[in-house]
């Protein structure tokens, strides 16, 4: 194994155990998206819901959760001199990148397996659309683990870190909220999942995934010198 | 020495300016589908054109300062982008204008270039406030180009998005000019376009000049070793 | 051309008039603004440049300072060169 594959895996490992040690963000994240779908519950005044308004509800509930996360995921580094550690060890510096991303990654899926199930029960008439929702989730995932370790590299350095991160981000995840919505809307129809568009919009989310990874591959070393 | 091509340059620029609305109030034939509302894009594409092309031109000099460590490309970038989110100001708003003398409302979601447009601006204007925030300087400039480059491939890609995400019920309400502009009505939207360009050029040049005159100041103040002077505590980028 | 008909007719010339000029006025006075904007930068630079002027030539002459000469301020050097022994001596 590489150095830098080891890299990898250790930073990785470390992440997700001092998260099942702390449960510092997961409980926090998967609290917040149902406290929010019960807001959404009264302020759209319906109890079921389909097609755009389902797509809406859940995509931005997701987002949000997940900013939630993507707030505290260089803490840690910046606290304790991990960026340091990683500059001086003689490793590929993205490999902080990629064990970073999958982390986000990670508790993204731990997230959606929770709060999905509980969307279903709460809003939907029936679990059909859940599997082909699954591809829309995951790959969408991917994107924002990507553009979410980026940004979040950047704002811990910076004086607002917990206002920076969202903002930055924000409008950088559009095209991927626009695709997952886009693909979601017809398979949360009212009649049963429909597939309209289906393939582009796993496309378009794939497109953009393999561009901010191999950009956050790319860029990362330029973020960690010093 | 930053100001040096200034003079010819703006002397280029008004001519230019001067051509394009010459061309287009008195030569541009009226539009048969629009009417007289049709004269505002002369003014509205180009500008949007020449926003986008700053963009992009402050995502290459974000590259270049990363690979080379030289912060004059920083300050190229930085006032590229600046001066592009100013152009995208009178982008959105003269879009606007636009949207009001043709539907009737202010503002329209159908019109997918003018959304991207939006979303690429919204990304850009936290161009500021990030830049800010990061209070090192050399640590601004390297995240300010990593910025840069992240919001310059997010361009198109947005673009693609909206454009995919435009419902088929509602017909597209401008089509992008190359396809079958009559000769008269190009000629004037080149070079209104010409005009815009040059214009955003001189600006930049003449941004980069101020600032170049600025660390120079610096500079001749730390080398008397006179007193620095009171208030302006934000980190900006530097010429010298 | 391949502009696709609008929901609504063109407007007559003097409504749809207004518009484009208010367009262009918008136009204008952006670039109005940031030329305001760089007038205040070039404000400051001469200002900054006229105060380093001065104190360059405050010091240039304090520097070489020699009795009787105008009525600049003594620079810190000045208190210990004989030129001050001088005058308390006279003073008294």
């Amino acid at each position: 194994m590489t150095p830098s594959r080891a890299a990898f895996t250790t930073i990785l490992a470390k992440d997700l155990r001092a998260e099942l040690r702390t449960l510092q963000s997961l409980p926090a994240m998967a609290l917040f998206a149902t406290t929010t779908f019960v807001i959404f519950r009264f302020g759209l005044d319906r109890t079921s819901l389909s097609g755009s308004l389902a797509s809406g509800v859940l995509w931005g509930t997701l987002l949000f959760a997940a900013l939630l996360g993507v707030n505290r995921l260089f803490v840690a580094e910046r606290e304790e001199g991990g960026f340091d550690a990683i500059r001086l060890a003689p490793i590929d510096r993205s490999a902080l990148f990629a064990a970073k991303a999958a982390a986000l990654f990670a508790y993204l899926v731990v997230l959606e397996l929770v709060v999905v199930p509980v969307f279903a029960v709460f809003f939907l008439d029936s679990a059909a659309p859940l599997a082909p929702l699954a591809a829309v989730l995951l790959l969408a995932d991917l994107g924002i683990a990507a553009t979410g370790t980026l940004i979040s590299s950047m704002a811990v350095h910076s004086r607002a870190r917990d206002l920076l991160g969202p903002l930055v981000l924000l409008p950088l995840v559009v095209p991927l909220m626009i695709a997952a919505t886009g693909a979601s809307e017809p398979l949360l129809a009212m009649g049963g999942p429909a597939y309209e568009r289906f393939g582009t919009w796993l496309a378009v989310l794939s497109l953009y995934d393999l561009i901010f990874l191999l950009l956050g591959w790319a860029v990362f070393d330029f973020l960690l010198e010093d | 020495m930053y100001g040096k091509g200034l003079r010819p340059l703006s002397i280029a620029t008004v001519v230019a300016i001067a051509a394009a609305l010459s061309l287009t109030f008195f030569y541009a034939p009226l539009d048969a589908d629009q009417g007289f509302i049709q004269k505002i894009f002369y003014l509205h594409v180009p500008l949007a054109i020449v926003a986008l092309c700053g963009f992009v031109a402050g995502g290459v000099f974000a590259i270049l300062h990363l690979r080379s460590g030289e912060r004059r490309w920083d300050a190229y970038s930085y006032v590229a982008i600046h001066m592009s989110v100013i152009f995208g100001v009178a982008v959105l708003v003269t879009g606007s204008i636009w949207a009001k003398a043709s539907w009737g409302h202010w503002w329209v979601w159908d019109e997918p270039t003018l959304v991207s447009f939006l979303i690429v601006f919204l990304m850009y204007a936290t161009y500021y406030p990030f830049r800010y925030a990061i209070e090192d300087p050399e640590r601004q400039a390297r995240y300010a180009s990593v910025f840069a480059v992240t919001a310059g491939a997010f361009v198109p890609l947005n673009f693609m998005a909206v454009r995919l995400a435009e419902s088929l019920v509602h017909p597209r309400v401008f089509a992008t000019t190359s396809g079958g502009l009559p000769g008269s009505m190009m000629l004037t939207f080149l070079v209104s376009l010409l005009a815009m360009g040059l214009l955003w050029l001189t600006l930049v040049k003449l941004e980069l000049t101020a600032k170049s005159a600025s660390g120079q100041l610096k500079r001749l103040r730390r080398a008397i070793d006179a007193p620095l002077p009171g208030g302006g505590s934000r980190i900006a980028p530097e010429v010298s | 051309m391949d502009f696709l008909p609008l929901a609504a007719p063109a407007l007559p010339l003097d409504e749809a008039g207004k518009y484009v000029a208010g367009a262009y006025v918008v136009f204008l006075v952006l670039v109005l603004i940031y030329v305001a904007i760089m007038a205040a930068k070039l404000q400051r630079i001469e200002r900054e440049l006229k105060e380093l002027a001065g104190f360059a030539e405050n010091r240039a002459n304090g520097e070489i300072a020699a009795p009787g000469r105008g009525s600049e301020e003594p620079s810190i050097s000045d208190s210990l060169a004989p030129r001050g022994a001088e005058e308390a001596a006279s003073d008294v």
